[in-house]
């Protein structure tokens, strides 16, 4: 090799060095906790997306060693039970900066930021020198891949070395990462045990054991078997598109009409939208895109943005369709939220699908409430994008300031002046699913401001805090009802019994003082999880504490829409709505009770904590609200029409001489600027 | 009337509490307890007393709520717990009281604070004294010095004579939580009034410059708001030797209620009043026109002083001319001054100047 060739691959050698020594920062290696946590995120998030695709739950180990304290000298072991990876593959997985075909779909993706596994490998090598070591076994081969990874940096190409095969013994599949990087391990707010424990949270189906450097065990159980749903790429909508990407799209068709050309290129373009995107760009429909001008493509780019106008309007364009997102989904989030932290008070919240400039998106939120967390700290906020937790800038990102744009005052947490982040015992979940995520900058821990996006949080928001208020009402209310119970059950016999024999006199009888006490009819209602049974078991009691006979109905909310079913109900009663039960009850004699059991099949622990009670009749009863009737009739007229057969797509096809306008699903969208109210029944919660 | 009871009559007394709850339990009623309203709009002055007492307003505690249930219940407990001391003549301090509750489940006290109003609940429906309860307070009585004789009997049911100028020390004769007839007797005096003091320095001050002897009277210091003991040692003093009081405090509004509860008895124990005021007694200093007419080293009155002082002009024991002159005058300058700001004009200037001149004023 000639000298002149030497320094040339020592400059290429030090350029990639330098280019990762220089863009630490937005690569995730900035600090040494940092460096840390984006080794974790990557080898997770790969063994995630790998399971999702492979449709297998799965079960992930992340294992940190301190190797040398001095030093700040880690090993950090991840494995999972995912596919594996085929020998031929792994150095391209592991070796390649930027490997993988997921740049380029229109889809929710977790793998939208860092630069991979490669940076982590890369990270290793200049930290400590070593390669990485990988062991993969896929299904249909009997012994795993043991191969060593290190990496060529002025070929871009992984150096392997100590192949092996090994024996896994009853492991049929999976992925084994164990790296060596300068590295410190910290707690925290921001630290791998953060970064794991809120994966867990928006992958309820996926197994996390974490075992820190002190050996400690830190266990996220699966709390479903129901994996996310398979997303589906979607071609571009034609708000969403860029000058360049419409040029090369362009360029790169082979159809030989423009009109076929809108209508197989983009979504939520029509029959008639072709023709009309056409006639105000003033393009023939006969031409090839291929052969467009850059005036011309210039021009159609104005007629997508609504630059031109068709008889005084933008060309109407359907909404693109919103089967490329996968939210987590109400139940999930809740299920999610319960496991990490221990509290009763859940509630969540899944927006429908929304779009903003061409991209669907959708946003959900969760909040649980209760007396584990710091009751005079702020809030704690569970940011993720995509399911992928966001762990820094908080205070510069949109999610957060659509938390602090609400008056949280008015549903029980404090907030000084009614801005910024409240403060009491809760956390706050907010996700976005998105094909089209946008940060604040390339560290991509921030989402940038987007109106439509704070829009559909805040209502998430507020629709959530209604919930919390009405359970901080109801807890109230319980309290007083307690009070009660306590006064009549401990403190009056107390009396009683003490100015009797103080007295020398036989105790007297209590009941027509009890009745003149509490001068109300009480309901007082358990629901409890019965571990041996594995069903929710629910006690309402209904207590006649006044001088008159009374009658009533009493309903009540129950998780059907869930899958649940009611047994041991010997009360009988019948259904009154979608998830609504009731009792007529036989009429209630002074100083006497009911009761009504019943137990709930099909939910695990945690599903249903809390019964609303609902109650006809005249006479108010503590314990339970009365029935508001129109609620009853909303909850009837949307079970008809969620049961009716969905209304047909009224898509025109005139275009009749070429062929038929492919399937493509166009699911309804609420559009961001229409009205897109969303209630849910009871306050936010099931 | 309070006076003292015999053991059969505050049973009586403590049983027709217990009577009233039974009684409304048997009726079908919630239990109740009726007690005088304890606030400045249900004092009124007793002119045969000469003393202010409580009027005519009741409150009625009944069990429909938690917190009054509790109350009657530890009421009961309280009862319960007084008799076994009678029974056993055995006496507790409120302190005491406090604990023992601890072993009464739901009829446990939450605070000490709690406890003492129950007692004084108690005094005020039956109309015994909680002596008669045999509760004493662990709060100590004040301590006195001048030329008198008394003599009192000590734990061994000795009787002790004292002169409480020539026994003592420095820090005087210290008056005992129970000062009634079987505990003190007074003997002979050579004394001409009884000067009560607010402060432990003043005090000091004027036994050190031997104001007593020169003055021929007997020094009482109060300790700030006084003692049960301290007023009815002071009442007895008054009545038996026939001697006026004069009261020497600050200059502010928490004095003038000192001395109220001096004078004409106080809110919280007005059902004693006649047993613990001595309307007799007479307001010396510092007034307010003193703080203008010496000169005096002052500060400016809080805003809770200013809310005291209002709160003062619409209470019935401050209704007389003179006392509206002084707080209103009070309010106008928008000062107050301590006792002891009369050293301005050196160590000896109230016992050679001020005091005399003030005394003279009231003709002693």
């Amino acid at each position: 090799m000639s000298i002149a060739e030497k320094m040339a691959a020592n400059q290429k050698q030090v350029a990639i060095s330098e280019f990762f020594e220089k863009n630490k920062h937005f690569l995730g290696f900035d600090t040494l906790n940092r460096a840390l946590i984006t080794a974790v995120k990557e080898a997770v998030d790969n063994a995630l997306d790998a399971c999702e695709e492979a449709r297998i739950l799965p079960d992930i180990v992340v294992k940190i060693t301190k190797l040398d304290n001095k030093k700040d000298i880690l090993q950090l072991e991840v494995e999972d039970n995912g596919p594996g990876i085929p020998r031929a593959s792994i150095e391209k997985v592991f070796g390649q900066l930027l490997f993988g075909s997921r740049f380029h779909a229109i889809r929710q993706s977790r793998g939208q930021q860092g630069i991979g596994i490669t940076g982590v490998v890369m990270y290793a090598q200049l930290t400590t020198g070593d390669p990485t070591h990988v062991e993969s076994k896929i299904a249909k081969e009997a012994t795993a891949v043991s191969v060593d990874i290190g990496l060529d940096t002025r070929k871009n190409k992984a150096i392997k070395s100590n192949q092996d095969r090994i024996d896994w013994g009853e492991k049929a599949h999976g992925l084994k990462v164990k790296t060596k990087m300068k590295a410190k391990y910290q707690r925290g707010r921001q630290s791998v045990w953060q970064y794991l424990r809120m994966t867990s949270i928006v992958n309820p189906h996926a197994d996390i054991l974490f075992i820190d450097p002190d050996g400690e065990k830190h266990h996220w159980q699966r709390v479903t078997e129901r994996l996310p749903g398979r997303v589906e790429a979607i071609k571009p909508h034609p708000n969403g598109i860029e000058l360049g990407q419409l040029q090369r799209l362009c360029s790169e068709s082979r159809e030989s009409r423009m009109t076929t050309f809108l209508r197989r290129t983009f979504s939520g373009v029509s029959g008639r939208a072709a023709k009309e995107l056409c006639e105000v760009a003033e393009l023939e429909e006969k031409l090839k895109p291929k052969s467009l001008s850059p005036q011309k493509v210039r021009a159609l780019l104005e007629a997508f943005q609504g630059e031109r106008l068709l008889k005084g309007k933008p060309v109407k364009l359907l909404n693109p369709p919103t089967s490329c997102l996968s939210p987590i989904e109400e139940l999930l989030i809740k299920k999610g939220l319960s496991k990490t932290i221990d509290s009763k008070f859940v509630t969540t919240m899944t927006r429908v699908p929304s779009v903003t400039q061409g991209n669907p998106f959708q946003v959900e939120v969760g909040l649980i409430f209760g007396e584990g967390m710091a009751a005079d700290k702020p809030v704690e906020i569970l940011r993720f994008a995509n399911r992928v937790p966001l762990m820094y800038q908080q205070g510069g990102c949109l999610l957060t300031k659509a938390i602090e744009s609400v008056d949280w005052r008015q549903y029980g947490l404090d907030q000084a002046g009614g801005r910024g982040v409240p403060k009491g015992p809760a956390a706050i979940l907010v996700h976005l699913a998105s094909t089209n995520v946008q940060f604040t900058s390339e560290a991509k821990e921030a989402l940038s401001d987007n109106e439509n996006v704070m829009e559909e949080a805040r209502k998430a928001m507020l629709e959530m805090g209604r919930g919390l208020r009405k359970h901080l009402e109801k807890q109230k209310k319980m309290g007083k009802t307690k009070e009660k119970f306590e006064l009549i059950n401990d403190i009056i016999p107390a009396i009683a019994e003490k100015s009797a024999s103080l007295l020398d006199l036989p105790v007297p009888d209590l009941a027509a003082s009890i009745t003149k006490i509490m001068s109300a009819v009480i309901a007082e209602t358990t629901t409890t999880w019965n571990k041996e049974t594995k069903q929710t078991d629910v006690h309402i009691i209904l207590y006649n504490y006044t001088s008159r006979a009374r009658s009533y109905t009493m309903l009540v909310n129950w998780p059907e829409r869930q899958g649940a079913a009611m047994v041991g109900n010997e009360l009988g009663g019948r259904k009154e709505a979608l998830g609504v039960w009731a009792w007529k009850l036989e009429t209630l004699q002074p100083g006497s009770q009911t009761v009504i059991t019943y137990s709930l099949e099909g939910l695990e622990k945690g599903d249903w904590n809390e019964t609303d009670v609902f109650y006809r009749g005249s006479q108010e009863v503590i314990g339970a609200t009365k029935m508001d009737e129109k609620l009853l009739d909303e909850i009837r007229r949307q079970e008809q029409a969620a049961a009716a057969p969905p209304p047909e797509e009224d898509i025109e096809d005139t275009d009749g001489e070429d062929e038929t306008v492919e399937a493509v699903p166009q699911s309804e969208v609420a559009h961001p600027t229409g009205d897109t109210k969303q209630t849910t029944l009871f306050g936010g919660d099931y | 009337m309070a006076e003292r009871k015999s053991i059969e009559e505050t049973k009586v007394a403590l049983h027709d509490v217990v009577r009233e709850m039974y009684d409304r339990i048997v009726k079908g009623d919630p239990p109740t307890m009726t007690l005088p309203v304890r606030t400045k709009n249900n004092i009124g002055f007793d002119p045969k007393l000469g003393v202010y007492k409580y009027g005519k307003k009741r409150t009625i505690r009944d069990a429909t709520s938690l917190g009054s249930a509790k109350q009657l219940l530890r009421a009961l407990h309280v009862i319960e717990f007084i008799e076994s001391m009678i029974d056993d003549g055995k006496s507790s301090t409120l302190r005491e009281m406090y604990y023992i509750s601890e072993g009464w489940g739901l009829g446990k006290f939450q605070s000490q604070n709690e406890s003492n109003n129950l007692a004084e609940d108690l005094e005020i429906v039956t109309r015994c004294l909680r002596e008669d309860f045999k509760l004493r307070p662990e709060e100590d009585g004040a301590r006195m010095i001048g030329n008198l004789t008394l003599r009192e009997r000590n734990r061994r049911g000795e009787w002790m004579r004292i002169n409480a100028r020539d026994d003592v020390g420095d820090s005087g004769y210290g008056v005992p939580y129970n000062v009634e007839a079987e505990k003190i007797e007074f003997l002979e005096h050579d004394i001409k009034f009884i000067m009560a003091i607010e402060t432990g320095g003043m005090f000091d001050r004027l036994v050190e410059n031997g104001f007593d002897e020169d003055f021929n009277c007997a020094l009482l210091h109060l300790k700030g708001q006084p003692a049960r003991s301290t007023r009815r040692i002071m009442k007895r003093m008054s009545e038996e030797w026939d001697l006026p009081v004069v009261v020497f405090l600050d200059g502010d509004p928490w004095s003038f209620r000192i001395f109220a509860s001096i004078a004409y008895g106080a809110i919280k124990t007005a059902h004693i009043s006649e047993y613990l005021a001595t309307p007799t007694s007479t307001y010396l200093g510092i007034t307010a026109d003193d703080i203008l007419a010496y000169d005096l080293p002052s500060d400016d009155l809080s805003k809770k002083d200013i809310e005291a002082l209002n709160a003062e002009l619409s209470d019935p024991r401050f209704a007389d001319g003179w006392w509206q002159e002084q707080i209103n005058m009070m309010l106008e300058v928008g000062k107050k001054a301590e006792q002891q700001s009369l050293a301005k004009y050196g160590l000896d200037f109230v016992t050679e100047t001020y005091l005399p001149e003030k005394l003279q004023q009231l003709g002693l």
